[in-house]
């Protein structure tokens, strides 16, 4: 009892209030902005963070991610330019209210709905999370690595559409991520004998030349030369009743918004789905079970609170894996997983039992989070509309510039700028030769801690090979990891063929 | 260049990757088996064969294929110029060699000349070249994003972080 007071005063001491507000309002600015996202604004901000305490860095860093989710809906609804992946759907009935002059009330349902499924989520990682790590503690090594294997596996599959490529995304960040001193032998390892690489590849710049910096390469191929950031001039009626929400119109889709925020934090739970796939799904049952269902995607209230409640609760409940297993659910968590370990803590079950304090600060810190995303949504809806204008010829080169200077800021070392724009150009081809980059960061990320694992195990049992068959859930574990490779390659091979069956089709029809 | 040529130019250079990692780079780099655990080739050479397995059967995939001159699919087929992928996250599209070059080189130059201009006259540089390069006419404009960002970034730096400015100092 007294760890969860002390660490909720430590979520309420004035600089962790100060970062998390400050955290929550950059993130709905950059998340309004199309094209930047929540990971990709954790990626440039890491390294402010060195300067944190680690509660003040995590809240900032929280913060900044729940307040992208929400921003990314005002792109969505002013200018149907979902600013991220999961707030398509948002758009879907966001914009067509935004062109009858309701753009104030569309805004208004986006954020009540993301409040209410933020704040659900939260709720149920706080009080299911602990428990979960306790049960946790009894994986041993043989569990650690055939669990680390699975979510390799899964999350191979996000960000491309060919699993191949995925895996071969994840190989190389797990080679990449192996770089520095080998932990048996304290010798360097694969550091070609530069001396920068003994201490490994850092991920700051890593992340930020993968998540930003190609990216904005390749925001600025669709840019150049066209003029951008157009806001509608009709978003915002004089009309009461077209800016404002009733509590009727809002308590009226209470039952879409508690389906959505369950759908969101079932799939937020499970390692390698993400915000997209639950707001798809959120939408689409919303739909099928709405009254009004001719109203979809032409303006409904509950359309935008389907999709809105589903992707703001993965926020908080994709967390729930990285702090029970320490495995990261998407990118946004496998960035928070670095921003632990680089202020020297490891996520996963342990985190509970050796920082108590710092996760009750951190669960203060979430809900606190929550409360400034409504006030911070409440208030400032016009500036985001100001902040969607920003032309990019501006915007750009100042975050490539912030880019270059965000992974000199880690280490002050102009290598790490170097290793930067290395990643930025591998990047910029991963993402056009459709390798998953997720799968890359994730990799890199959990290399050490996969090898570890291994070593353990081979050295506990004595280099037999059997040990697995020993292990009744590591053998599940593995059971499944060649249960999803099989099946997604069963996948691949059925859609490649139905491709060629209607390609087959069309060249006979010509 | 169609999209399958590329992917297969691709897998050829990943498994010459894979190739030059397994018979230089780890056995070169990798320190010596010291008698107990896992040797410290293992994990790095697990992933290797990883990245090496799925490009050759991906190739041998591609290459059945074509040799059985099954149909494919339009968007194979044809360059897939801005398809977007699954969530979002994958730009697949045409390579832009000359975009990525105007990005990358004053990147790079940016790099070198810190080292011996300094911070301040290197980024003003940079930033009003990038701005040029990426279509920006209004020098009013540019040369005001280049002095407030390059001004801000320093006292952030050195007053805020306590964090040394790169290169050579002019105001020192």
């Amino acid at each position: 009892m007294e760890m969860i007071l002390a660490g909720l005063m430590d979520s309420i001491a004035p600089a962790s209030l100060m970062y998390l507000f400050l955290g929550v309002a950059i993130g709905v600015i950059v998340g309004a902005i199309p094209g930047i996202n929540g990971p990709m604004a954790i990626a440039l901000f890491i390294p402010i963070t060195y300067y944190m305490t680690p509660l003040t860095a995590i809240g900032f860093l929280v913060g900044l991610n729940k307040g992208a989710f929400f921003g990314g809906a005002v792109s969505a609804v002013l200018l149907r330019t979902p600013g991220t992946p999961e707030a398509a759907a948002t758009s879907w009935d966001g914009y067509p209210l935004t062109q009858q002059g309701k753009g104030e009330k569309a805004l208004r349902m986006a954020l009540y709905s993301s409040v209410a499924g933020d704040f659900i989520s939260t709720v149920v990682l706080i009080l299911i999370a602990a428990p979960l790590a306790a049960v946790a503690l009894f994986m041993g090594p043989a569990e650690i690595f055939a669990l680390i294997s699975l979510a390799l596996t899964v999350i191979a599959g996000i960000g491309t559409n060919s699993i191949s490529r995925g895996l071969v995304a994840a190989g190389f960040g797990i080679l990449l991520g192996l770089i520095g001193t080998e932990p048996v032998t304290a010798l360097p390892r694969l550091t070609f004998d530069i001396y920068q690489l003994g201490g490994g590849l850092s991920l700051i710049p890593v992340a930020i030349g993968l998540l930003a910096f190609s990216e904005i390469i390749i925001q600025l191929e669709k840019i150049t030369g066209k003029a951008s950031g157009q806001c509608s001039t009709h978003v915002f009626s004089s009309k009461r009743e077209d800016r404002l929400l009733s509590l009727k119109e809002f308590f009226g889709n209470t039952r879409t918004l508690l389906r959505g925020s369950l759908i969101g934090i079932g799939v937020g739970a499970m390692p390698g789905l993400g915000a997209p796939v639950a707001s798809f799904m959120s939408y689409d049952q919303a739909m099928k079970r709405s009254k009004k269902k001719e109203e979809f995607g032409k303006g409904s209230l509950e359309g935008i609170g389907a999709s809105e409640s589903a992707n703001s609760s993965v926020v908080a409940s994709s967390l729930i894996p990285l702090f029970v297993l320490g495995i990261p659910g998407n990118l946004a968590a496998a960035m928070l997983m670095g921003a632990f370990m680089i202020h020297g803590m490891q996520p996963g079950p342990l985190l509970f039992k050796e920082n108590a304090q710092l996760m009750y600060g951190i669960y203060g810190s979430l809900l606190l989070a929550s409360l400034f995303l409504m006030v911070i949504g409440r208030f400032g809806m016009k500036l985001f509309c100001k902040a969607v204008n920003i032309p990019a010829m501006i915007l750009y080169p100042i975050v490539i510039f912030t880019c270059i200077m965000g992974s000199y800021l880690g280490r002050s070392s102009m290598f790490d700028v170097g290793v930067m724009l290395a990643f930025g150009f591998v990047g910029y081809f991963m993402r056009k030769f459709d390798y998953s980059y997720v799968a890359f960061i994730i990799g890199f990320i959990l290399a050490p801690e996969w090898e570890r694992a291994l070593q353990q195990v081979v050295i506990i049992s004595q280099y037999d090979t059997y040990m697995f068959f020993q292990r009744p859930v590591a053998m599940i574990l593995m059971a499944l990891t060649i249960f999803v490779v099989v099946r997604t390659f069963w996948g691949s091979i059925q859609a490649g063929r139905k491709k060629r069956a209607a390609a087959a089709g069309q060249h006979s029809s010509d | 260049m169609t999209r399958i040529t590329r992917d297969t130019i691709a897998y050829l250079v990943v498994i010459g990757f894979c190739i030059l990692m397994l018979t230089w780079a780890i056995p070169e780099y990798t320190p010596p088996y010291p008698g107990y655990g896992a040797s410290a080739a293992l994990v790095p050479i697990v992933a290797v064969c990883l990245m090496l397995f799925m490009a050759c059967l991906s190739l041998l995939y591609l290459t059945l294929a074509s040799l059985m001159k099954k149909p494919i699919a339009a968007e194979e087929r044809e360059f897939p110029e801005d398809l977007q992928g699954d969530g979002g996250f994958t730009q697949v599209g045409r390579v832009r060699l000359y975009h990525l070059a105007s990005i990358m080189i004053p990147s790079v130059l940016l790099i070198v000349a810190i080292e011996y201009i300094g911070y301040e006259l290197s980024s003003l540089a940079f930033l009003i070249i990038l701005q040029f390069l990426i279509g920006n006419r209004s020098w009013v404009q540019s040369i005001l994003v280049a002095v407030i960002l390059t001004a801000v970034l320093y006292v952030v730096m050195r007053y805020g972080f306590g964090v040394p400015i790169p290169g050579a100092q002019i105001f020192e």
